[in-house]
């Protein structure tokens, strides 16, 4: 009967989808493609009512196929993509989409800049949630194009500037490519999500005409929107921006306090300390210190010598002045059931020493403050470095010595 | 750590996924995502762009043709891994349930048949003292004078009990109406335990274990572990893992690392209370902690630094509810994280004791029925990772009742199509301090901390059953990492490589790319072609122990000069330790060929591999004949059908019986039921050729002859109406047939076709003079004399010594083979699909029939 046709045409298609994804996933691109060809006959008898018709699977399948085949070409690709655009209206600007992305990635800007185009232009009747993206990234990355073509006139211009002359229709061609990509780019952005590329190149945009007032507002939405990811990024990006304009102190460490509040083991971290550490206010150096500690409690920075050589600077700056000791106890108090054994072992001790002798100086440094001489970290490290002969080691266990009754001010 | 300059763009969404969905089995393929601006040389030369799928990757090869046993079989093979078929109703009983329903439907009184078959003391024990007078178990008559009135003979109810066990698994099994009558007069009174009662409690029960045999959360984690060598160019690792008939037993086995990896000496052992569900490590300040999970017990082990050292317990802790998860933290020593299944995570640490972070019965997210809880650890050493099936939240064990912040969440935001769940997260620290890889039965993410809710990697895994297992091997500098995924029940392997480096001229850090294509490594079960080949049933047992559920999955990464080597090892729930070993060129990755094809994996194992094969079926088999009576195929006697006598066969045995023998045979090869016993189709042409090659009249003669003419005139006329019936319906289906070809659509026939084609015969029975389905063969026209009648008729019977009152017996026997083929058992989820290869029977009858029935529509 033709319910059991049906049945049967559908178990039949299960199994060749099955022998293909075998194929594919142990790299038999061949065997593969020939499974292929049988699975084509699925599109004329089509019962299915799932989630992932074989249109799509198809489409899937192939460009995979395409991708990785021994005796594929550009020319094969694209006509299979051509092909495959035609096979499922749900699907088209997704499979455009994927097209103009493999052009990017062979080096072939502007056929993907036209490829782009003819999507953008496709209409079919009501647009659908995932449609409406897809039409979305279509534009942007247009724009991106756009944007690209831009400063490469820029660059050429640049270059004409020095040379002393003029080009007009560099200029004019130029100032059209602006256009075509700030319109894009604008429109993307507003939608919350990641768009880190976009928001690049459109504030570059902005800035170069000078339209500062613009791109401030634009990172600022995209950093502080509430819609949008925690993107640290974004945080970055104004920091520069401001960086850049010269800002002042006080606006740097204010973005730079976000930051830290989202990500307190972001790499700027040591610049944010650095700042702090030369301001004058208290406020300020103890929020310092509390950066520096916070960052050290990653797992990503327990070998950066750069963060414990500001940490150890901070401590002996108060040690010496004995002003703020409470800080340091106050940081202490939350972190010295674990850091002991997280950073000042005697296994780290002897590896830090074998691996890297400053990183193993400036922790020996801090441990000698925070857990007395009697340290296994740093019991081991003035050893060898006494033993070494090295002027420094022999300094630090002096000094620690000297002011061995501050770790009992901090511990009690 | 440095964070990526530019991520891969991305839509940002709120609420629950939106996106419908399902397993889609293509989902994983074809596609870049997006790209990324890969930075430029100089400012004039073109943008380059790198996407975040598709990129080449490093070429991993098989250097085997299959998975190879690495230890001796585990000694638990003579307890069966439970199957869908012990718990569900089969054939008939099944179907009749079934009908309108979907779903399964568990067989529990089958279970408590059981219950009143091994505890008869129990179910009976009263009530039978009490009847014991009123039954009459005996085989002769009874009397009146010995036995008083209110004794009843049992003896028929015991035979057709006797009956029905003999026929047990028979898909035509029915109850008789005599044991309808009498479990219907007993139900109430009869038993001990109320039945009702107890069959609730063993359907709850059957349930549970239906739902595991779905999908057994308790193995998430796998229960596998490689403690990698002290130093980088040593050979000798670890292996730890559990055994025993319990799988209670837990070792730590030295494992040389050569061509194929061999055991050295003989591994530290531990006898736990309980079978082992998880075995985690880490390696903190060069050494090795390993916790183990079993279902109320949860311990650490600590392997000193030294090799050969032994390795020591630490502590063990005691749930009440069952723990669902042991993680071991790679910062601290001797710190852990364990969650229950009533919600509560805690954080244990070997000397301050376990500190209770979180007991919330609820799911974080949205309401989800599963008790399964995660926990694992995070860049910050004080901040832990709590998962559900909703999603990924981080808590701080310095301030745990205030939440940190939420990882993942299955919904818009993480692009989760609707129904997905969390079913595996994994700590990546080991790649990067701060990523987190979250399985989900369709998809992989990976996550980084510093940018919660955004994946920076997505991929639809395409696996037919969700990973529980996970394994990761960082790259170095320039490399990609590793990362294995392995599922349960299937047996599924899936490497996949991952890399965030730092790429280009700009030399900051990339954002996470997938690079090379997904690559299926062995399954355990895909080596029974390897092995020796054995006798049916050995074969049988030996398939089903190879594929008996994945149990968990460890790697060890070996490097040779310019060689690495992969040494993936695969435990199964049997206890069994498979390995498999994948080879990489370092020379050969640099500029490779996009196209090229990769070097076909040998075909044939490699002799010491087939000698591994050789010593680990003989062991199996040597373990099996210690334990006599459970490893014996399933037979039953037929002594209760037929006595010996009956069944001696007549000396020479006849053409018809060689070819029922060879049937029966064939039958038998193909493992199925045979249909019926008439000759193959072409045949019933031939059979009224005969009458044919008389003309009418001498027919007639030679009929009137031997006193037949009354049957012959009968069948001349029946024969002469078959033949117009068919010339008529021959000519209607040429009509419909040019009709058909002229109209567009040949789905539609008219209402006067459906008619006729009502009337004809149906599509299995053979062309001519069909015999009607059920009804008794005597009634079977004697013109065509098939096989089944003669074997049936009272004179071969009685040829066979056959007393009178067997032979209605065995006629209904046969006749049960000859109705409909059983269906095959319902298997859990895709696995039926894989599974419904057709059977021999349904070639046989499409052979059979000669014209294809069209589809009709709105019939």
């Amino acid at each position: 009967s033709s319910h059991e046709h049906k049945l049967n045409f559908k178990k039949s298609k299960e199994v060749c989808l099955n022998y293909i994804q075998d194929a594919m996933l142990q790299k038999q691109w061949k065997r593969a493609a020939e499974f292929l060809t049988f699975y084509i006959e699925s599109l004329e008898k089509d019962y299915s009512r799932e989630y992932m018709g074989p249109s799509e699977m198809i489409w899937r399948i192939g460009t995979e196929i395409l991708c990785h085949h021994s005796h594929s070409s550009m020319k094969e690709f694209n006509s299979f993509i051509e092909q495959m655009k035609t096979l499922g209206v749900k699907r088209y600007l997704k499979v455009c989409l994927e097209h103009a992305f493999h052009l990017l990635c062979n080096g072939l800007i502007d056929e993907a800049y036209q490829n782009l185009s003819l999507a953008e232009s496709w209409r079919f009747g009501e647009q659908t949630v995932i449609q409406d993206k897809e039409m979305k990234l279509i534009q942007a990355y247009r724009g991106l194009l756009d944007y690209y073509s831009w400063s490469k006139q820029k660059n050429i211009l640049l270059e004409h500037d020095q040379d002393g002359f003029e080009d007009l229709s560099v200029e004019q061609e130029m100032h059209s490519c602006f256009r075509k990509a700030a319109v894009n780019l604008k429109e993307i952005i507003k939608i919350p999500g990641v768009w880190d590329l976009f928001v690049k190149c459109y504030v570059d945009l902005l800035e170069f005409y000078g339209d500062h007032n613009e791109a401030r507002q634009v990172l600022n939405e995209y950093a502080y929107n509430s819609k949008f990811p925690a993107n640290p990024n974004a945080h970055v990006y104004l920091y520069q921006f401001l960086k850049r304009h010269g800002e002042s102190k006080k606006s740097l460490i204010s973005a730079l306090k976000i930051l830290y509040d989202i990500v307190p083991s972001h790499e700027l971290m040591i610049d944010f300390h650095i700042m702090l550490q030369k301001s004058k206010k208290r406020k300020r150096r103890r929020l310092g210190l509390e950066v520096i500690f916070a960052a050290l409690d990653y797992a990503g920075w327990k070998e950066n010598v750069k963060a414990w050589s500001c940490l150890a600077r901070q401590v002996k700056q108060i040690v010496i002045s004995e002003k703020h000791l409470d800080w340091i106890k106050q940081e202490w108090n939350s972190r010295k059931d674990w850091w002991p054994a997280f950073h000042f072992s005697r296994y780290l001790a002897k590896r830090n020493w074998q691996e890297n002798e400053s990183l193993s100086y400036e922790k020996a440094l801090v441990a000698g403050i925070l857990l007395g001489k009697d340290c296994k970290y740093f019991k081991y490290v003035s050893h060898q470095g006494c033993k070494t002969q090295v002027q420094r080691f022999r300094l630090l266990k002096k000094f620690v010595n000297k002011h061995s009754p501050v770790y009992l001010r901090i511990s009690g | 750590m440095e964070f990526p300059d530019a991520l891969f763009p991305s839509y940002f969404g709120a609420g629950p996924p939106r996106e419908e969905g399902g397993p889609a089995p293509a989902a994983g393929w074809g596609e870049h995502g997006q790209v990324l601006e890969a930075g430029r040389a100089s400012r004039q030369a073109e943008t380059a762009f790198v996407p975040r799928r598709g990129q080449m990757g490093e070429s991993w090869e098989h250097a085997d043709a299959a998975a190879v046993p690495f230890l001796p079989p585990n000694e638990s093979c003579c307890i069966p891994l439970l199957t869908p078929q012990d718990i569900l109703y089969r054939g008939f009983l099944r179907r009749k349930l079934r009908a309108g329903k979907s779903g399964a439907t568990l067989n529990f009184t089958k279970q408590l048949g059981h219950f009143f078959v091994d505890h008869p003391e129990d179910a009976f024990g009263s009530l039978g003292q009490l009847l014991h007078k009123n039954f009459y178990l005996g085989n002769s008559k009874l009397t009146v004078s010995c036995l008083s009135n209110s004794t009843i003979r049992m003896t028929a109810l015991m035979e057709e009990i006797a009956r029905l066990e003999a026929r047990r698994g028979c898909p035509q099994q029915y109850l008789t109406s005599r044991l309808r009558w009498f479990s219907h007069l007993c139900r109430d009174w009869l038993f001990e335990v109320p039945l009702g009662l107890l069959a609730d409690c063993v359907h709850e029960d059957l349930l549970l274990q239906w739902a595991s045999l779905l999908f057994d959360d308790s193995l998430t984690g796998g229960a596998l572990a490689w403690l990698p060598p002290r130093d980088v160019g040593a050979h000798t690792g670890r292996l730890v893992y559990p055994g025993g008939q319990a799988m209670n037993h837990l070792y730590f086995q030295d494992v040389v690392l050569k061509e194929l990896p061999r055991a050295r000496g003989s591994p530290a052992q531990f006898e736990l209370n309980g079978r082992i569900r998880q075995v985690a490590a880490t390696r903190v300040d060069g050494e090795d902690f390993v916790g183990i999970r079993s279902d109320y017990h949860c311990g650490v082990w600590r392997v000193p630094g030294r090799m050969g050292a032994a390795p020591t317990p630490l502590q063990v802790i005691r749930t009440s509810v069952p723990a669902s998860c042991l993680t071991v933290s790679p910062h601290l020593p001797g710190e852990l994280a364990v969650c229950t299944q009533s919600g509560a995570i805690y954080l244990w640490n070997v000397e301050t004791g376990l500190q209770l972070l979180r007991r919330d019965p609820q799911t974080m997210f949205f309401r989800d029925h599963s008790p399964w809880r995660w926990s694992d650890f995070t860049a910050h050493p004080r901040v832990l990772s709590c998962a559900d099936r909703t999603g990924v939240q981080c808590l701080d064990s310095r301030a745990p009742e205030r939440c940190c912040f939420n990882l993942f969440k299955a919904g818009e935001a993480n692009g989760c199509q609707q129904g997905e769940r969390v079913v595996l997260p994994m700590y990546l620290g080991r790649a990067h301090p701060s990523q987190h890889l979250i399985a989900s039965q369709f998809s992989v993410y990976v996550l980084d901390e510093r940018l919660p809710l955004v994946p920076v990697l997505k991929w639809a895994h395409m696996m037919k059953d969700p990973p529980l297992f996970a394994h990761l091997t960082p790259g170095g500098p320039g490399r990609s990492h590793k990362v294995l995924l392995g599922a349960s029940r299937t047996q599924e392997l899936l490497l996949l490589q991952y890399q965030g480096e730092r790429w280009g001229f700009r030399g900051s850090q990339s954002a996470c790319q997938l690079v090379g294509p997904p690559q299926k490594l062995h399954s355990i079960a895909g080596c029974l072609q390897h092995f020796p080949t054995q006798l049916p049933h050995r074969h049988h047992l030996l398939q089903q122990r190879l594929s008996a559920p994945a149990a968990g999955l460890a790697a060890a990464l070996q490097k040779d000069g310019p060689q690495e080597s992969l040494l993936v090892f695969q435990l199964s729930e049997a206890g069994d330790v498979f390995c498999q070993r994948l080879t990489h060129e370092a020379e050969a990755e640099l500029p490779q060929e996009p196209c090229a094809s990769p070097p076909p994996s040998p075909a044939v194992p490699s002799p010491a591999a087939a000698l591994r094969y050789r010593r680990w079926l003989k062991a199996l088999s040597k373990g099996c004949r210690e334990h006599p009576g459970q490893a014996c195929p399933h037979t039953f006697s037929q002594k209760r059908l037929f006595t010996r006598k009956e069944l001696e066969w007549p000396p020479g045995p006849s053409d018809l019986h060689r070819q029922v023998r060879q049937r029966l045979r064939q039958a038998m090869r193909e493992g199925g039921c045979i249909q019926r016993w008439d000759p193959p189709a072409p045949q019933p042409p031939a059979l009224l050729e005969p009458a044919e090659d008389l003309d009418p009249l001498s027919a007639r003669l030679t009929k009137a002859w031997s006193r037949d003419w009354g049957q012959w005139w009968e069948e001349r006329m029946s024969f002469n109406m078959a033949q117009r019936q068919r010339a008529l319906r021959e000519r209607r289906r040429r009509q419909k047939r040019a009709r058909g070809r002229r109209s567009l659509s040949a789905s539609f026939t008219s209402s006067l076709t459906y008619q006729s084609e009502l009337s004809e015969p149906s599509d299995a029975a053979p062309e001519p003079l069909p015999p009607r389905e059920g009804s008794p063969p005597a009634s079977r026209p004697p013109a065509s004399p098939l096989p089944d009648d003669a074997l049936l008729s009272s004179q071969s019977l009685r040829s066979r010594g056959i007393p009178k009152e067997r032979r209605k017996t065995l006629r209904d026997y046969l006749a049960v083979w000859a109705e409909a083929p059983p269906e095959p058992p319902e298997l859990p989820g895709s696995q039926a699909s894989q599974l419904c290869i057709p059977s021999s029977q349904s070639q046989l009858s499409s052979a059979s029939q000669p014209r294809r029935k069209r589809p009709r529509m709105g019939f």
